[in-house]
């Protein structure tokens, strides 16, 4: 079962959508969690700008000038901002003077400044840090020598990262993923510190980290890449079956080609199979097939024909060996009775043994067991021969025989090839009408030798020329039968001249004549008499049988 | 007997004119068709490889015609498929080539009796008994000598029995086509019958012919 074609097919159909489906989600999947990160990195980026603007937008005046940071813009902006806040606890801080910065105290003041505005942060961007658990933003801001300034509730405790800066402002991404409790995003960028106008003190940086829990995006990714999953399967099911489908519709057509051969077997060749689309593979391979059962069908009914006749034609005799014994011997009988069962009886035996022998020599023949000598024979003489050996024949019937012969030579069995014209002469004669005429001649074309017999007789229609050199066709019966011919002459003729490597053909015109020609190899490479033979010019003997 | 092999017609024929039948014969399909239709035969007997026109479609033509004869085809030919199809045509039996001639004899005898309808070869009217495979006639128990016209027509009388038998019909059954004898043969045939057998048994229809009393 798992070697038919259609499981072959599906299984190799579903290997290649399994792996095209797979790859394909694969992709989708990871271009979809890319976009998904960018979309936050951009998210974190807005955030963390928020947050540097936000923060020293908030920033009160400190109390003493911060040793780095400070600048007169951070503190304009971030009174403007209190004022806009309305922020009345805030009182206005003094401007911080050159060298009273110490490390701690102005980053405590910051820190105290700091947590006591949160309450006045406005709504978005406290949301923002205290929204939902899983979703929500943290920051954590650290001062230039790595010490913690700020940290949002609930950001985690993250050691100071490495971080360099590349340039003024161009934040530099570091994204972690934080194994201890969640998966995070997280973005650090450097920035300065304000300065007053005209601060010409070095700028100093804060750094600030933004970031952001990534459980929910995970949890929403692994979401669509199940969905995604699931869909593949849902389109490999769909893709397994529809080609299944397919070929099982497919496989139905040959299923049903081979049934269709199988019906045919040697007992019923006449069916053939139903070709319904002509010029699809299949139809064409289901035409060559019928066209083979025509070839096995006609190779067959000619089989059953030839047997059926070469019985008829064995019975025939037998049964009047049988008759006549039966009738002679019922009773006691006179002597001319018992000779004339006898005579007849003999005549059966001599047309069995002649049929026989025709039989047999088709046999080897067609068994290749035919012992067929290779000697040099002269057609001339040999087709003079078979003249004088046929005259009385055709003196019976007032018929007058014309020989003309070229001298020429081929390889081959004399015997055998006299035995072919002998009965075309015999054909000849037989089907001539009385006091016809008959031409024996032969001529050269090019490298072959063409020995012609030519009779002034009723002439073959052009339906049964054709089939005159089948075995057992007689195209009259009555006369055929009548002068002993049993069907197999011109037959046997045909297989003699083949297995010479020559070949015979007929032409014929009813009511004027039949011309046979049998066409064999010369024996030598390069004929002798080409030119002139062929023009009919040069006739070496002209020899006339039975004047009339 | 239609058959195109001169040597067979010869001794099939000689062996049934020797067994007390009359053969007309035929050598090929277009002559046989004329005398079967022409004629009243008992049986034909038919070779289906005929000049002319072939046993069957003689056989087809024959019943188109509506004539009943029985035909007995005889073919060399013994394929079942051409055995089937000449049965078909409406043959009423086949023999296959060589034959022998009893055989054939055997089943010409069957032929005939069932086509008088009747299945039995023993026939018995009163005291006298027919028995047409041995070809015997007795009457109360003691045989009776017959000549073979007399005992063919005898036979005959018997087998359509209860019908009348026209002296046309009796001088066809009892001579074939080349036989010149005089129609009163049949006359003398039945007082030698009358004499040896009984006079009740075979009544006169007078200008009609003659008739056994079923």
């Amino acid at each position: 079962m798992f070697k038919s074609l259609r499981w072959r097919l599906q299984v190799w159909h579903a290997v290649v959508l399994l792996t095209v489906l797979s790859s394909f989600g694969a992709i989708v999947h990871r271009l979809h969690w890319q976009t998904r990160l960018q979309q936050i990195d951009a998210e974190l980026h807005r955030t963390i700008n928020l947050v540097y603007s936000q923060r020293f937008r908030l920033l009160p005046r400190p109390v003493r000038r911060p040793r780095r940071v400070d600048t007169p813009n951070e503190t304009e902006a971030a009174r403007t901002e209190q004022t806009a806040a309305g922020n009345t606890n805030a009182a206005p801080a003094p401007i911080p003077t050159e060298g009273e910065g110490e490390k701690s105290r102005p980053q405590f003041e910051t820190n105290v400044r700091m947590a006591r505005d949160q309450s006045q942060l406005p709504v978005e961007f406290d949301q923002l840090f205290h929204g939902e658990e899983d979703s929500r933003f943290y920051f954590v801001i650290w001062g230039k020598n790595g010490e913690m300034l700020q940290r949002s509730d609930l950001a985690p405790s993250i050691e100071y990262p490495n971080v360099h800066v590349l340039a003024d402002g161009v934040p530099l991404r570091i994204p972690r993923d934080r194994k201890d409790k969640y998966l995070c995003r997280e973005v650090v960028a450097a920035f300065p510190i304000p300065r007053m106008p005209g601060d010409k003190s070095p700028t100093s940086d804060l750094n600030i980290l933004v970031g952001r829990s990534l459980e929910k995006d995970l949890a929403a990714q692994n979401q669509s890449g199940l969905l995604l999953a699931l869909t593949g399967l849902v389109i490999l099911a769909a893709g397994v079956l529809g080609g299944g489908w397919l070929a099982a519709r497919a496989i139905r057509s040959i299923d049903a080609m081979t049934g269709a051969a199988e019906a045919i077997s040697a007992q019923n060749l006449s069916q053939r199979i139903n070709v319904k689309e002509l010029d699809s593979e299949l139809g064409k391979l289901a035409k060559v097939l019928n066209q083979t059962f025509d070839r096995l069908q006609s190779a067959f009914e000619r089989q059953s024909q030839f047997t059926a006749d070469a019985s008829h034609e064995l019975r025939t005799p037998l049964s009047v060996i049988a008759t006549h014994t039966e009738l002679a011997l019922s009773r006691s009988r006179s002597n001319e009775d018992y000779r004339a069962a006898l005579e007849t009886c003999q005549r059966a035996s001599q047309r069995m043994r002649s049929l026989i022998d025709a039989l047999l020599l088709l046999a080897r023949f067609e068994a290749g067991t035919s012992l067929l000598k290779h000697e040099r024979v002269d057609i001339a003489a040999l087709v003079q021969d078979c003249v004088e050996l046929v005259e009385p024949l055709a003196t019976n019937k007032s018929l007058s025989i014309n020989c003309r012969v070229v001298p020429c030579q081929v390889k081959g069995d004399w015997d055998r090839l006299a035995q072919v014209v002998t009965n075309l002469l015999t054909n000849a004669i037989r089907y001539n009408a009385d006091g016809g005429k008959i031409e024996a001649t032969t001529r050269i074309e090019r490298d072959r030798v063409v020995i012609s017999v030519r009779d002034t007789g009723v002439g073959i229609a052009a339906a049964e020329l054709p089939r005159i050199f089948d075995r057992f066709y007689q195209v009259d019966k009555v006369r055929g039968q009548a002068e002993g011919s049993c069907g197999l002459g011109l037959a046997i003729c045909k297989t003699i001249v083949e297995s010479h490597g020559g070949s015979i053909s007929a032409s014929s015109q009813p009511g004027v004549g039949t011309t046979m020609e049998v066409r064999l190899l010369l024996a030598d490479a390069t004929p002798v008499f080409e030119g002139a033979a062929s023009s009919g010019e040069l006739l070496v003997s002209t020899w006339e049988a039975n004047e009339v | 007997m239609i058959e195109d092999e001169p040597d067979v017609i010869r001794a099939v024929a000689m062996f049934l004119r020797e067994a007390g039948y009359s053969v007309d014969t035929a050598e090929n399909g277009e002559d046989g068709l004329f005398k079967a239709v022409a004629w009243d035969y008992d049986v034909i007997l038919l070779d289906v490889m005929l000049p002319k026109r072939d046993g069957w479609s003689v056989l087809e033509e024959l019943r188109r015609q509506k004539k009943s004869t029985p035909v007995l085809m005889l073919t060399a030919r013994d394929d079942v498929k051409d055995r089937v199809r000449g049965l078909d045509i409406g043959a009423d039996d086949y023999l296959v080539k060589p034959f022998e001639l009893t055989e054939l004899v055997a089943r010409i005898r069957a032929l005939i009796r069932r086509s008088a309808g009747k299945a039995q070869s023993l026939i018995e009217i009163g005291a006298v008994s027919i028995d047409t495979t041995a070809r015997t006639v007795s009457v109360d128990g003691n045989n009776v000598a017959l000549t073979a016209k007399e005992y063919c027509l005898l036979e005959f009388l018997a087998i359509h029995r209860g019908e009348l038998v026209t002296r046309t019909k009796i001088y066809d059954h009892l001579f074939d086509e080349y036989d010149s004898s005089l129609s009163n043969l049949v006359d003398v045939y039945v007082s030698n019958i009358r004499r040896k057998v009984g006079r009740e048994l075979i009544t006169t229809r007078r200008g009609m012919g003659y008739i056994i009393e079923g």
